[in-house]
């Protein structure tokens, strides 16, 4: 990053700071207090628009910038400029928390409210006393869950496990066009694992139909691009010495992947996957919750029809499970350390 | 006797080379090593060593220069040629460099993917005269005993003689060896550095040795090749490293330690 590209980039996040905060401030903060328009409609606008240009100018000015300390960690050249850009830091954390409270309608009186506690009571009271009608739909919901992320995590191996190799910059270095696959098998892999299953699940729900199968899609997806960045990760932290070894024999470059890199990763390859499927049946049940079949899909049916025994059941045997496969998937994860 | 004109094993000409960092490693180093030579270099660390053995296998292609083996030149060759090349030539290292969850026997078998496609080498298809093979080499190091065993079950020494077998397995004409003995007892490193002068007296291998212990260049080598700062400073016997060269080779404030 040049430093002229810093300059121009620190100016930009100055003038969003100042939008930021007069926005905080006449649209949110000042109506809430005042319950009318303190500011009216049309001159909100420019007052956004002239806090913006007073940011904009402290900062060209170097005067007190916020953008520069974020992007260089140091200080405008003004004396005061760090008192001033200390102020507008505490000043954004303020306005932010204000902001925060009044947009997620944080209501204490409601928290504390006869007619709440009452609800509270009444569902905690039916968690803790779960039917036991539907323990064996329950469980079947629970197995079919537990399958689900088993077969998406075993389904995921053998892609990730190809896809490392050419998502490790050790390995990729041998000419341009590697460079390029490296950079683009990279960055899909970050654009796939920023979508969250549950979004997955929604799409594949379309696809396939809702069901166990549009689920384990949806973690197949997320455990590849999960599964390759661990894998390659590993990869890169492995020791060169056997790799300059094998190289030195006259070995083809598959037959080094094959010999000096794959052995050094495969304790810890087992051990991420096993993680990953622990990971994988607690992202089942929420994405049940959408259509991805199993206990989530059983849970949100019975918490639809107010069934609040039913949901206790659930409940309690998800919570059974997730536990007991922490301890196992540790477990096993020490004992391959 | 006659001189007859004889190819030399392995040349260099005014090889120099740069890393990416811009770094000048070697700087117009100009070598020519016959065959059944047992040269020791010496230097210190960061003075070159390492990389001018690796331009002779071709782990590095250097920036400039010229290498031939075998009259042959390998400066820049790439894909089955590059391969072919690596494969003539054996190479041990300081830490030894096995596949330690592998076993001792295949760890020396290895050493014949050179020779093998990629596919064949994969599935493991070593065929039984490699497998014998391996294990006369394993008994000429004296730890035929262990080829069922890890490799990373074996001690420093232990290990260092399968690689030497590794090596060997590559029935090479010339072995690179990086300081072989540096991660060894004083024990352990005679009897390693006795194994590479009996490959080299019995089989007429060629050693290239970069060692530290001025004891043991004075013991072994046949030739003695100096670098300084990439150049390079000194060629002659080992009986010719007085301690005034040594000071020039190492700095003034250096003592000899044998």
């Amino acid at each position: 990053m040049t430093s002229k590209m810093n300059v121009f980039l620190s100016w930009v996040i100055d003038a969003l700071l100042g939008a930021y905060l007069a926005a905080c401030l006449v649209f949110v903060i000042l109506p809430a207090f005042f319950e009318t328009d303190v500011v009216s409609g049309t001159v909100a606008p420019w007052l956004v628009a002239t806090v913006a240009a007073v940011f904009l100018v402290a900062s060209v000015t170097n005067r007190a910038s916020l953008g520069r300390l974020f992007l260089t960690g140091t200080f405008a050249d003004s004396p005061g400029a760090r008192t001033i850009t200390q102020h507008l830091g505490w000043c954004t954390l303020v306005f932010s928390v204000l902001a925060g409270w009044i947009v997620t309608d944080v209501s204490i009186s409601e928290f504390f409210s006869g007619e709440g506690l009452a609800g509270a009571g009444r569902i905690f009271g039916a968690l803790v006393t779960p039917s036991t009608d539907i323990v064996g739909e329950a469980l079947y919901a629970m197995v079919v869950t537990i399958f689900t992320a088993l077969l998406a995590t075993l389904a995921s191996i053998p892609i990730a496990f190809v896809l490392a190799f050419l998502a490790a910059s050790n390995i990729m270095t041998a000419s341009p066009a590697e460079r390029l696959v490296y950079s683009v098998v990279r960055a899909l892999l970050n654009i796939t694992r920023s979508m969250e299953p549950i979004i997955w699940a929604i799409i594949f729900s379309v696809w396939v139909g809702i069901g166990p199968f549009a689920g384990m899609l949806a973690l197949v997806v997320h455990t590849i691009a999960s599964l390759t960045k661990l894998y390659s990760e590993q990869i890169e932290n492995i020791a060169d010495g056997p790799i300059e070894a094998i190289e030195a024999t006259g070995a083809s470059r598959l037959q080094v992947l094959w010999y000096a890199v794959v052995p050094q990763c495969v304790l810890p390859y087992l051990s991420f996957t096993v993680y990953r499927w622990d990971i994988n049946v607690r992202m089942a049940t929420i994405i049940g919750f959408v259509g991805g079949g199993g206990i989530g899909t059983l849970l949100t049916q019975y918490q639809g029809l107010a069934k609040y025994h039913e949901v206790g059941t659930l409940v309690i045997i998800i919570t059974a499970v997730v536990w007991l496969l922490d301890v196992i998937s540790a477990r096993i994860r020490s004992v391959l350390k | 006797m006659i001189a007859l004109p004889m190819t030399p094993l392995l040349e260099l000409q005014n090889i120099t080379h740069t890393y990416p960092n811009g770094f000048r490693a070697l700087n117009n180093i100009s070598l020519s090593i016959t065959a059944g030579e047992f040269i020791v270099v010496i230097g210190l660390s960061g003075s070159g060593k390492s990389t001018l053995m690796r331009t002779m296998n071709r782990l590095i292609e250097p920036s400039a220069g010229v290498v031939r083996f075998n009259g042959t030149d390998v400066t820049h060759v790439q894909g089955d040629g590059l391969r072919k090349h690596r494969a003539q030539i054996g190479m041990i290292f300081q830490h030894f460099n096995l596949i330690d969850r592998h076993s001792v026997l295949n760890n020396v078998l290895y050493g014949a993917l050179g020779s093998m496609s990629s596919a064949a080498g994969i599935m493991g298809r070593f065929t039984q005269e490699q497998r014998t093979r391996a294990l006369d080499l394993l008994r000429r190091v004296g730890i035929e005993s262990k080829a069922d065993n890890r490799a990373d079950a074996l001690s420093g020494g232990q290990k260092q003689r399968v690689a030497i077998a590794r090596a060997l397995m590559q029935n090479p004409r010339l072995v690179l060896a990086d300081e072989p003995v540096a991660s060894l007892d004083p024990a352990t490193a005679h009897s390693v550095m006795d194994h590479l002068e009996a490959i080299n007296k019995e089989l007429g291998t060629t050693i290239v040795c970069n060692l530290h212990f001025l004891s043991l260049v004075r013991r072994y080598a046949t030739r003695v090749i100096a670098l300084r700062g990439g150049e390079l400073v000194f060629t002659g016997g080992p009986d010719q490293i007085t301690d005034e060269w040594f000071k020039a080779i190492y700095g003034d404030d250096a003592e000899v330690v044998e």
